[in-house]
């Protein structure tokens, strides 16, 4: 299982405690993707990021909800990767 | 440079541009001949509210962008810049990436007479305006954004990341809108009162009142010309 995550360098110069957006989700759980595909739009500082697969597999577990925020780190769903 | 667009070709020429790899800057400056309202993407699930609240002939639409809605009309000039991934007007984070075109709009402005600046960001928690109206682009302060001496909003930055490429779009009140139009589309008549406070317009310096939306947008044009020539 890969935990899916906004890149952490994009949090690099954000204020301390600022907590980004899931916009909406582009997949739904259990539907196979493949790397680099757009998974989840999220916001952070009033920028939309596309966050993408990091590898072909399955999305496992929606972690963040469309209209829910998350810290810095935290992971937004889960990959089980394709063997 | 464009003179004349809705939001939707506005929209649909950011959103061709980054539907493939950038390879070197690209901008458009633009006009909005008629009053439209714009809401950001995490206000998606309002739409049809705010569509059936705005007066007719007022078209409402969702940008791909964050940030909150906006009243675009013959008031405001928009710009919209695409960079490549790795442009050296990216480096130095996320905020910090917002810097360049908030001071260009903000020096853009102080030549024209406006009192402008930046957004400078502060220490964590002394950043936010007081009472912001949070639905509103124009009634909150981001990083860099651009405001007159009295801290009253002028400019709303946004951006959109891809892996192909980054869009930035800013929004320049040239001249006031009616803010009534938009609280009463958003549910929130209350609030006009408080954006007519937070906002102000270029027209309002002494120096700029005989500046028009067209000549704003040249000079954005040309400032962007040099920028990302």
């Amino acid at each position: 299982m890969t935990a899916i995550t906004l890149d952490d360098a994009v949090w690099k110069d954000v204020e301390e405690g600022t907590e980004a957006l899931v916009d909406r989700w582009l997949v739904a759980e259990g539907e196979p993707v493949r790397a680099g595909q757009p998974l989840v739009s999220v916001v952070l500082v009033k920028t939309t990021f596309e966050v993408t697969a990091p590898a072909d597999g399955v999305l496992e577990r929606i972690l963040v909800a469309a209209g829910e925020t998350f810290a810095r780190g935290a992971p937004i769903g889960t990959l089980r990767e394709s063997r | 440079m464009r003179v004349a667009a809705t939001i939707a070709d506005e929209h649909a020429w950011v959103s061709g541009v980054l539907g493939a790899p950038v390879a070197a800057a690209q901008w458009r400056v633009w006009l909005y001949p008629a009053a439209e309202i714009v809401l950001g993407c995490s206000q998606r699930a309002l739409h049809e509210e705010v569509a059936r609240r705005a007066p007719p002939g007022v078209p409402v639409s969702v940008r791909p962008s964050g940030g909150g809605a906006v009243l675009a009309g013959p008031w405001m000039v928009g710009a919209s810049v695409v960079l490549p991934p790795g442009h050296r007007l990216l480096a130095g984070g996320l905020v910090a990436s917002y810097r360049w075109l908030g001071e260009l709009h903000a020096q853009l402005m102080q030549e024209a007479g406006v009192d402008a600046r930046e957004v400078v960001p502060q220490p964590a928690g002394s950043q936010a305006a007081a009472d912001p109206v949070r639905w509103a682009c124009f009634g909150s302060l981001s990083p860099w954004e651009v405001t007159d001496a009295a801290g009253r909003k002028l400019t709303g930055l946004a951006q959109q990341r891809r892996r192909g490429g980054v869009a930035f779009s800013a929004g320049t009140l040239v001249s006031r809108p009616d803010w009534r139009v938009l609280c009463e589309a958003l549910g929130a008549p209350a609030d006009a009162a408080r954006l007519e406070r937070m906002t102000a317009a270029c027209d309002e310096a002494p120096g700029a009142s005989g500046i028009d939306a067209l000549e704003w947008a040249a000079r954005i044009d040309r400032a962007l010309r040099i920028a990302l020539g």
